[in-house]
């Protein structure tokens, strides 16, 4: 019998038996609480003339007959003035009509350890900006739309850009982001209920991440644990300002400045080496050559943090699976250090690092991972963009714009993920009819569901995956 | 009687409608307050004062989902506050659990009988999360976005304590059986 069932079963089977003494303190103190509560509804709704009124029974069948046609009436008048159904355009329009965005995000200690401002253009693009990481960072940046100066309070130093140098975004170009959620993103859920009020619950791919809608402005109030509202920030938010005791450090072209400090230099010229072993690593791994990928990633780390897991990757391609467990790990701290939402975001971190436990026959310890991952992996079955990272953290060359899987093959290939980590087929079919595609996954969600066993399977059969644009555009 | 019915006469001032409201859900309510807690003294609390907050708001309370699974959530919600009010700074959660008293001592106001032992014993196994997630959903037959609400926390991290909890008591009851 499958544990949930036991569990049913037992539940169905145990009986209490409660004494009187419990029994009549417990319906006692309620009955009491009851009486309270229904004395002071007495004393608010006081009888009164429109009470006393009301119980005539001529005034009762007026006030029926009224409420007939008021009834009748506002039938008609709903039909006529029927709500629209939400719809993502709705809030791409809304947020194509915003100049001013404030994001925060706090802490499990209820501290802001992120906040931002961003000054909208026409455009969809930004025009100014103002990040503060107070924890653990202490880091901030303001952009006032020239220049960018990044505040490096370890250092107490300011040092300045020019913007086109140097530019900080929350999520790069707002306008694509809009746009991949009006092309891409999902309602999940129309009028959910959210910190008690109702709100639209949206999937966005760009972000990976769940986002409430306010039903009223159409605008998101929440992506991920950031929460956000539209008002125009106090004067001087885009203010560049130099604390006192500060070093000023301008960078900007045709400006005089003080010597480049020297741990400024070292840094710069270390980006600079990092950047280049990165993308030669990254590429190293794209095309399969796994050494000379560990080799260059191994100097990259710290650039991106991307560099760490796909130093993971290259690990676990030269079958030393230990290491790319650590390195795994080591990603997900990194995502975790900067977002209370890394188990979404990280979730094809937590797949990686369960194939490599599985790999050193640490089957608890794989299957741990594969249950955080799983939700995800299961809904891109449906939503196939929510899968998106998965095809990313597999293949760098999108990050270049080099390769861009189709929907089509984000879902073959997530089912073979799938496959390989239960052993379960549910004979999906690429080519199949729509009805039979649809059988097979609700097959998974039904597996899901009922907790269907986690179990690694190399041996598994693996879908093809599309070889021509023809094939994954069908 | 249904829910809703009863809820109707509790608003209207019927305290027939609360006492059966009342006698419909407490064993309910208490197995499961056990079954998280293990400690009946935790769950004749947490039922006790779930039902007297009720009863203090029924007047307001509007029912959007079923009232049972309403309850469970509050219970749940109730035996964990207790639970971490009880405690002493040594002892998390699980220890706590782990160190629950006889639950079949005659000489307690509520007994159990030896299914609810086993389910207890069962349950033990798991951290308060997921036992949490795996009772709520066995019992109350929350859907997981009601659990995740009741819980304050994503529907996601609900499934994934759910199935964590569903593997580790796979394995917990496969090894009741070979016992």
């Amino acid at each position: 019998m499958r544990p949930i069932a036991k569990i049913k079963t037992l539940f169905a089977q145990s009986n209490v038996t409660v004494g009187s003494e419990a029994d009549s303190k417990m319906v006692n103190d309620a009955l009491s609480a009851f009486d309270e509560s229904m004395r002071t509804e007495t004393a608010v709704v006081q009888p009164s003339v429109r009470r006393t009124i009301m119980k005539s029974r001529i005034t009762k069948l007026a006030v029926a007959a009224l409420i007939v046609i008021a009834a009748a009436l506002s039938i008609t008048l709903l039909q006529n003035a029927a709500v629209p159904a939400y719809a993502l355009d709705q809030t791409v329009a809304a947020l194509k009509n915003v100049r001013f965005m404030h994001l925060v995000a706090h802490n499990d200690a209820g501290q802001i350890e992120d906040e931002r401002w961003i000054e909208v253009g026409m455009d969809g693009f930004q025009i100014r900006y103002r990040q503060e990481n107070p924890v653990p960072r202490n880091f901030g940046v303001i952009e006032d739309g020239e220049s960018t100066a990044v505040y490096r309070n370890d250092k107490r130093a300011v040092i300045i850009y020019d913007r086109k140098d140097m530019q900080y975004q929350w999520v790069g170009e707002l306008g694509k982001a809009f746009e991949n959620l009006r092309r891409e993103g999902k309602i999940l859920q129309e009028n959910a209920d959210y910190q008690d009020r109702r709100a639209h619950k949206v999937w966005w791919p760009m972000l990976s991440s769940e986002c409430y809608v306010d039903p009223e402005t159409k605008l998101p109030i929440s992506i991920g644990r950031t929460q956000l509202t539209y008002e125009e920030p106090p004067a001087g938010t885009f203010e560049i300002v130099i604390p006192e005791g500060y070093t000023v450090i301008d960078k900007r072209p045709g400006t005089v400045t003080e010597p480049v400090p020297e741990w400024l230099l070292e840094e710069e010229n270390a980006q600079q080496n990092k950047a280049e072993c990165f993308n030669q690593g990254t590429h190293a791994l794209a095309r399969g050559d796994y050494a000379q990928a560990a080799k260059q990633l191994e100097q990259a780390l710290g650039y991106d943090s991307w560099a760490c897991f796909w130093l993971g990757s290259a690990y676990y391609g030269l079958g030393q699976y230990d290491l790319a467990v650590e390195k795994f790990t080591k990603m997900l701290d990194i995502f975790k250090e900067f977002s209370r939402d890394a188990d979404q975001l990280c979730s094809y971190c937590y797949y990686a690092r369960g194939l490599a436990y599985a790999r050193l026959g640490m089957d608890e310890e794989a299957k741990a991972d594969w249950q955080v991952c799983l939700p995800l992996m299961i809904r891109t079955l449906r939503i196939p963009s929510a899968g998106w990272t998965f095809e990313y953290a597999d293949n760098p060359l999108i990050r270049y714009g080099e390769y861009k899987p189709s929907e089509r093959e984000t879902v073959i290939k997530m089912i073979n993920r799938l496959r390989l980590i239960t052993g379960e087929n549910f004979g999906y079919d690429p080519d199949a009819a729509a009805e039979d595609k649809e059988k097979a996954i609700a097959a998974w969600e039904q597996w899901f569901e009922s907790s269907g066993q986690i179990k690694f399977s190399p041996d598994a059969e693996i879908l093809p995956a599309p070889e021509t644009a023809e094939d994954a555009d069908k | 009687m249904q829910d809703m019915l009863l809820l109707t006469m509790c608003k209207q001032g019927d305290r027939d409608g609360l006492r059966r409201i009342y006698e419909k859900y407490r064993d309910g309510l208490l197995i499961l307050a056990i079954a998280l807690s293990g400690d009946v003294n935790i769950s004749e609390d947490a039922v006790h004062d779930t039902f007297v907050k009720f009863a203090g708001s029924v007047r307001d309370f509007k029912l959007t989902g079923s009232l049972r699974a309403y309850l469970a959530a509050c219970v749940a919600n109730r035996v964990r506050d207790l639970i971490r009010t009880r405690r002493n700074q040594a002892c998390s959660l699980e220890q706590h659990r782990l160190s629950s008293v006889d639950l079949n001592d005659p000489s307690r106001a509520v007994i159990c009988n030896e299914q609810l032992e086993r389910l207890s014993s069962a349950l033990a196994g798991l951290p308060h999360e997921q036992r949490e997630a795996v009772v709520l959903r066995a019992y109350g037959q929350m859907r997981f976005s009601v659990i995740a609400k009741s819980l304050g926390v994503s529907v996601n991290t609900v499934k994934g304590r759910y199935r964590y909890g569903i593997g580790k008591l796979r394995s917990i009851l496969n090894g009741e059986v070979r016992k």
